[in-house]
């Protein structure tokens, strides 16, 4: 059983913007998912624990891995998807995760053979192993990603919003993929997609403007907002009347209409009904500023 | 909507760094230049900042500005597509032609900008410079508006315009930065065929006007300026100059256009390779079992990194498209450079390997690394901008590992193209019918220079782009240290190697001494820089930046965390291994071999005449016998002399102390009896002896003067080359102290003798009437001897033989090596040879004089040439001008370290560079061996019979005299053909002309040649066969032959050149008279030009040419500044029958009294051109306006 455990971790860059600000959190086995808007400081984590980058001030420990002194240790027991990469134009997928599995310390030639090979099935690109991955389509090429931060038995395996951009097809794949090695090690799942969360993760934590907003199970906060949340559908020009008089928290349009969920501990009233709050209830609820929810 | 683009691309680039960066380099660099008093093709008679040393810099320094105006045009062209813009803004109602142009001309005005700042930098220089003591005040002349305006249109201008539209038209074609990258280099390189043009003066036109940069137009055309137009005009608008502009502008244009109706705004479609659909089978259920493969860390992990990374990027490059068009660029480069061969005076000599490697090292050092250049920024930043950086950076390898790959694949990819480069040249030289083929030698000559710098080279390269963390500044940065860092060394006469980024001794392969002793240094040299570029590689590993960190602070951060012990450990054992090398070298080259940086040497030359100038006339004995014991050891380099000398006083006072100036490399002893040491300047190596028993008049006393060279360690250059393991070559005078004050060591620049607060100084003592003290003194022994008396045993290795001048009276064994005994058959000059190699012998006889041809085994070719050189030299001048007072005449060879050939009495080396190697295959072409070694033969007489006095004048009739002997020789030899002759000539001509464009005192006129050599050679040898052929070959022989009757082998008074004038005047008729004023005594040069030139068929028949011709008569003064006087002068004028001038038809002399003049003759048939001077014997600057095709008479 592994654990991470990050303490006081900080990081303001130059222009000002606290990306990371005093997070701590201890993880061990599972997926582990990690919710938050666009420029919520998550890549800024990722990135720190995957140590691309560095902190102003905090630790992490992997076990006994100090990860901000050592990176070297922590880098052989890391599995790390970056939320965006490309890949060298004229190589293939197998000549690129060959490359991987001897930088990550796979020398003997015939295990890696096997493991790159393995992998390539795994991910389903086994047929294709000996084209460019310049061609290779979004889902294919995450794939190729997930295949390569699964080489040499990590502890840790970091994904930055892998499905961004996936179809639902892709999507499912991908989430299958992960869930089958999740038991053993350490998944930290960076994303801004709730149902990613819900699908997949045992437990989880919504990140907004560098700091943890919540951590917890999703059933935990899920149960939080029981009865609480309210739904309406209105006319678009009473939108802003709406979000005066109540706590909205989200709105989507439904067939051409707006239909707003609003917070609140007892019936609003007016048409609003009921309704059994979702992970996007709780997320939009976190992330909103306390002042616009009084507003 | 031109202008809103234009004003927006400006705009922007001004508000970016870059721009005013470039300027303020180029005005730097030209402030520098004016301040450290440094110009391109001026002299100490041009003004630092003459409108044509400005030209001169602002049409070389375009050449540097390409790279700047690449940036410019490439942005300019593809900015839109860069950011992915194109789409929004084609989408939107622009128009075609203000987009393009309007991009076009603003890139083209920013390029010009940077050029700018040199105007600024001079502007500053001039200013500054005398302020900084650096330069005097009359170094710095007016400032002409003219200059800068017609050198920003004739260079800044057209250059950019061109440069860009090739630039600009590729990159909007194709949208790739490579691409334009290939643009530059194809630009670069096409100039540098251009320049192969040059090798032959015949085809400076053609150099002229391919060069698209304009610099060798404007060379072409100012060749002949003299210093006074160097100081007032610039480029103009003419001549080849402007031919040029037109011709690259127009083609500009030409891109320009043929570009812009091929750009189009819709985006082409993009061919889209078929996806095949994607097996939809279930992905999980494929395999279940997990494969455990184990990740290991040890040292064979690293290394299966290094491979994996090697492969990588070793493979990326070269299967890239790139790559393969270098690849044919290469070739182009490799074919355009051996085109023309190799050329000496219109011959070529066989392609020795030496010769093939040159070029291979040349291209190398220069294309090559460029490429490296390129390739160091595309493999360091490889990762990032295919964006897996963060996927390879989150691995556990060590950032050195993926460093040393990339460094590795920027070695293999210089290796691959030099090996091919030297597959090119074996090629060649089987292609030419060379078929020695030294395999091994390219291969040696490669791993000893071109793999080093490789190395090195790329350790530097890929750590500029690592700690400058931005591409294309790390570009810039690299070229920066490429080329420019040894240019601000010179300047700041930094002289040490050791500094120098790859520099060390360059060795010079030779085919008789091999790579010859400096090659250990050499190797040193690149042990050490190897070691500096692996220790800046594993610091470039620790700041490496991973991931995304910004900032110096985040970097020294994470290169501590980098710093594991296994790093400290392998770093401290580099930064070992480089301190301990660094220690060495530094020991040898500093401590155990010292050199004197100039600044030293001009120091010591101050203080050595401020302090013993005043001894210069102290009367001192002269040597009358000699004999040099000599003892040559070739395999340590080292030899020992022993010279036992009698001196006597030949003067009329007693001589009560000797003084000696001692070189220290050769580590002379004085050996005196009865004398006493009573002054050392051990710095200077001045010495005072006292007699203890002074030396009266005419008495004869003993002098014995050891000295030795030994070779220690290496040095910071190439060393002493004149003792090798194979072709030994010195001369008495290194091995022997100069007597009293020498005035040769004195500082000889003008400028720097006035800021340093000397007195001008004459080159030569003036030309005397009646000379009284003057005139004991000739200008070779410089009053050390006259004729003298002298025996020589020389010992060699006994695999080597050795050679002093004189018949050879014994020769023996002993101890197991040679020895020899020489002795001279007549007195002579004091001035022996002594050489020492292994070497095969010609022997001959003529007349009873032994014709002997000392050669390396490897250069047998011309040796028969040679040998028959002698012997129709010998014949010519015993006819013409006396007796021969040798036992025997010699040619001997030796190593390439210099070029020429030299006379001693009656042997004269030969360098293994030039006539040995040469092909003479082809008997219609010039004979160089024949003017070579009948030059040499020539100074038997001219110069070892008769010297002239110390003054000026005296080398007319040694230099002068042999040049014009040869030319006898070979005019005999050819028949007297008058256009083979003009062949011969055109080099001489063309020595002159271009010598006293860069004359840095005065110009003399020949009679008081200063030791001037385009005067004593180029210019005596065009008057003294333009005399001969005015007054007849046996009058000039005549009033030789009586000069040198009355003064062979004559004690002191020596003759000066107007004893010579005075035997010639008795030879000229009085209707030439006007010549010997004219040739001898003043600086005349004549301007005719053709104006018209016509033929009218005659009733009987013939044809009647009639000749319109204006012709000037030219007094020039000693800067060169002319004055027209009145002309009444005999020329010749007459017809070629064809086109390329091979067939002299007709011509005849005729008296110019009249500046427009009109002249009739007749002719058989019709000719194809007429012409003024047609066999090019009067000196003229502009002889393309003699010449006219003709036409008929209308």
């Amino acid at each position: 059983m592994a654990t991470l455990k990050i303490s006081n971790l900080s990081k303001t860059y130059a222009n000002g913007v606290k990306a990371l600000d005093d997070i701590s959190i201890e993880l061990s086995n599972g997926m582990f998912g990690l919710l938050g808007p666009n420029g919520a400081g998550k890549s800024s984590l990722m990135r720190t624990l995957a140590t691309l980058q560095e902190a102003d001030s905090g630790t992490a420990f992997l076990d006994e891995i100090d990860i901000f002194k050592n990176p070297t240790e922590l880098r052989k027991v890391l599995g790390y998807l970056p939320q965006e990469f490309g890949v060298y134009p004229q190589i293939t997928a197998y000549q690129l995760l060959d490359h991987v599995a001897i930088l990550k310390g796979i020398s003997n030639k015939k295990e890696r053979k096997a493991l790159v090979e393995h992998l390539l099935q795994k991910v389903n690109l086994f047929a294709k192993r000996h084209q460019k991955v310049k061609g290779f389509s979004g889902g294919m090429k995450q794939r190729v990603g997930i295949a390569q931060a699964l080489i040499g038995n990590p502890k840790l395996i970091i994904v930055d919003e892998p499905t961004a951009g996936l179809d639902p097809g892709e999507r499912n794949r991908f989430h299958n993929l992960l869930a089958d090695v999740a038991e053993d090690v350490i998944i930290i799942l960076s994303t801004h997609i709730v149902d990613d969360v819900t699908e997949l993760c045992s437990n989880m934590a919504i990140m907004n403007i560098g700091k943890m907003v919540y951590q917890g199970t999703p059933q935990n906060v899920i149960s939080e907002l029981n009865g609480k949340v309210w739904q309406k559908i209105i006319e678009r020009n009473e939108i802003g009347q709406y979000k005066k008089e109540h706590t909205v928290i989200s709105d989507k349009m439904v067939a051409g209409k707006p239909l707003i969920h609003v917070l609140s501990d007892s019936n609003p009233g007016s048409g609003f009904e009921s309704i059994a709050p979702g992970l996007e209830d709780v997320f939009f609820s976190k992330i909103s500023t306390p002042a616009e929810v009084i507003a | 909507m031109f202008k809103e683009f234009f004003i927006k691309e400006v705009g922007s680039a001004l508000m970016r760094p870059m721009i005013y960066i470039f300027m303020f380099l180029m005005a730097l660099a030209s402030a520098l230049m004016v301040i450290f008093g440094e110009s391109i093709g001026g002299s100490s008679n041009v003004y630092l900042n003459a409108p044509f040393t400005i030209t001169r810099l602002v049409a070389t320094l375009s050449l540097i500005a390409l790279l700047v105006s690449t940036a410019f045009f490439n942005t300019a062209a593809l900015r839109d597509y860069k950011y992915n813009f194109s789409e929004i803004l084609f989408s939107t109602p622009i128009h075609k032609m203000g987009y393009f142009f309007g991009r076009f001309t603003a890139a083209l005005v920013l390029s010009t900008i940077p050029l700018c700042g040199i105007y600024i930098g001079y502007f500053i220089g001039a200013e500054l410079g005398p302020l900084t003591g650096e330069i005097t005040a009359d170094r710095i002349g007016p400032f002409y508006a003219e200059t800068v305006i017609n050198s920003y249109l004739l260079f800044i201008l057209p250059n950019m315009f061109f440069a860009g539209a090739i630039i600009f038209a590729m990159a909007t074609k194709w949208k790739n930065t490579i691409i334009s990258f290939l643009g530059t280099l194809a630009i670069i390189v096409t100039y540098s065929i251009s320049g192969t043009f040059l090798s032959d003066i015949d085809n400076e036109t053609i150099a002229g006007l391919s060069d698209m940069f304009g610099i060798r137009a404007f060379s072409t055309d100012t060749k002949y300026f003299t210093p006074n137009d160097k100081n007032t005009i610039g480029a103009t608008f003419s001549g080849i100059l402007l031919m040029n502009r037109l011709v690259w502008i127009t083609i500009g244009f030409a891109i320009l256009f043929l570009s812009y109706f091929s750009f189009s705004f819709i985006a082409k479609n993009k061919k889209v390779k078929k996806q095949k659909p994607e097996d939809e089978s279930n992905v999980v259920a494929a395999i279940s079992s997990v494969i455990k493969a184990t990740p290991l860390f040890n040292s064979a992990t690293s290394f299966a990194q290094f491979s994996s990374f090697y492969k990588l990027n070793f493979y990326s490059i070269v299967k890239s498209t790139l790559f393969k068009i270098l690849f044919v660029v290469c070739a182009i480069l490799l074919i355009s450079n051996l085109w023309g061969g190799f050329d000496y005076m219109g011959l070529q000599s066989y392609p020795v390997t030496y010769k093939m490697m040159g070029t291979v090292n040349g291209i190398s050092a220069f294309f090559v690394l460029i490429i490296l250049v390129f390739f160091s920024g595309e493999l360091v930043w490889r990762d990032r901008d295919s964006n897996i950086h963060e996927v390879i950076d989150a691995t556990p390898h060590n950032s050195t590992i993926s460093l040393l790959a990339k460094t590795l694949s920027l070695i293999c990819v210089g290796t691959i193209l030099n090996l091919f480069f030297i597959g090119g040249a074996i090629l060649y030289q089987l292609f030419n019918g060379y078929t020695k083929i030294e395999l091994g030698l390219y291969i040696q000559d490669f791993l000893y220079t071109a793999f080093p710098m490789y190395i090195i080279w790329s350790c530097i390269f890929v750590f500029v782009q690592i700690i400058i963390n931005n591409k294309y500044l790390g570009y810039f940065v690299s070229i920066l240290l490429l080329f420019l860092l040894d240019l601000l060394f010179l300047i700041l006469e930094v002289e040490t190697s050791m500094l120098s980024i790859g520099g060390g001794p360059s060795y010079k392969y030779s085919d008789m001494n091999g790579f010859g002793s400096a090659l250990t240094g050499s190797n040193w040299f690149n042990l050490y820089w190897i070691l500096f570029g692996l220790l800046l590689l594993s610091l470039s590993g620790l700041i490496w930046v991973r991931g995304v960190t910004f900032g110096f602070k985040n970097k020294m951060k994470s290169a501590k965390k980098h710093l594991t012990p296994t790093y400290t450990f392998v770093l401290s054992i580099v930064t070992f291994l480089f301190v301990a090398t660094a220690s060495f070298v530094f020991y040898n080259t500093q401590i155990l071999n010292t050199y004197k940086t100039s600044d030293e040497t001009e120091k010591g030359q101050i203080k050595y005449e401020k302090d013993y100038k005043k001894y210069e006339s102290i009367a001192q004995p002269k040597i009358t016998d000699v004999k040099y014991a000599i003892d040559i050891y070739p395999s340590i380099q080292k030899l020992l002399a022993k010279s036992a000398m009698i001196i006597q006083n030949q003067t009329d006072q007693t001589i009560d102390s000797l003084h000696y100036t001692i070189d220290s490399e050769w580590n002379m002893k004085i050996y005196l009896k009865d004398a006493e040491l009573v002054f050392e300047d051990k710095d200077l190596g001045y010495l005072i002896y006292k007699l203890n028993k002074p030396l009266a008049p005419n008495e004869r006393r003993a002098l014995i003067v050891e000295s030795s060279y030994s070779s220690v360690g290496f040095e910071n250059g190439r060393g002493n080359t004149s003792v090798a393991q194979n072709g030994t070559f010195i001369n008495n005078l290194s091995i022997l102290p100069s007597f009293g004050y020498n005035s040769q060591y004195e500082l000889s620049d003008k400028n720097d003798r006035k800021k340093n607060d000397l007195p001008a100084k004459l080159r030569m003592p003036e030309l005397q009437n009646t000379c009284n003290k003057g005139c004991n003194v000739n200008y070779l022994s410089n009053g050390m001897s006259d004729w003298v008396n002298v025996e020589t045993i020389i010992s060699t290795s006994s695999d080597q033989l050795a050679i002093a001048p004189g018949s050879l009276l014994k020769e023996w064994k002993e101890d197991d090596r040679n020895y020899y005994n020489y002795k001279v058959d007549h007195k002579s000059q004091n001035f022996f040879n002594f050489m020492s190699a292994r070497y095969e012998v010609d022997r001959k006889k003529w007349n009873g004089i032994d014709i002997e041809v000392y050669y390396d085994k490897a250069h047998s070719y011309n040796i028969d040439k040679m040998s028959a050189a002698i012997e129709k030299s010998l014949k010519y001048y015993t006819e013409n001008f006396g007796p021969y007072f040798h036992k025997q005449a010699r040619i001997v060879e030796f190593p390439r370290y210099a070029t020429f050939a030299q006379a001693f009495p009656g042997t004269m080396p030969y360098s293994e560079s030039f006539g040995f190697i040469t092909n003479l295959e082809d008997s219609t072409d010039n004979n160089v061996i024949d003017a070579v070694v009948s030059h040499e033969m020539a100074h038997q007489w001219w110069a070892h019979q008769v010297v002239g006095a110390k003054m000026q004048g005296a080398t007319m009739f040694s230099e002068s005299f042999a040049e014009y002997s040869s030319l006898m020789v070979m005019k005999k030899e050819v028949n007297n053909d008058p256009m083979q002759m003009r062949k011969f000539l055109k080099y001489d001509y063309d020595r002159y002309l271009k010598g006293r464009s860069r004359e840095s005192k005065k110009e003399m006129p020949l009679y008081k040649v200063e030791n001037q050599q385009y005067i004593h050679y180029g210019k005596g040898s065009v008057i003294l066969y333009a005399l001969q052929d005015y007054i007849g070959e046996k009058k000039v022989n005549n009033a030789m032959k009586n000069f040198l009757a009355e003064f062979r082998y004559a004690k002191p008074p020596y003759p000066s050149s107007l004893d010579f004038l005075r035997h010639l005047e008795a030879e000229v008729p009085d209707s030439l008279n006007y010549l010997i004023n004219d040739w001898f005594k003043e600086i005349t040069l004549y301007d005719y030009r053709l104006m018209e030139a016509n033929y009218t068929e005659m009733p009987n028949g013939k044809y009647e040419i009639s000749m319109d011709i204006e012709a000037y008569k030219l007094k020039a003064d000693t800067i060169g500044k002319e004055t027209n006087v009145a002309i009444n002068d005999w020329a010749d004028i007459g017809v070629f029958a064809d086109a390329d001038e091979k067939e002299l038809m007709f011509y005849k002399r005729v008296q110019f009294n009249e500046e427009k003049m009109n002249f009739t003759f007749e002719v058989d048939s019709i000719p194809a051109k007429a012409t003024i001077d047609p066999r090019r014997i009067l000196i003229e600057r502009n002889i393309k306006d003699n010449v006219k095709s003709i036409s008929e008479k209308e």
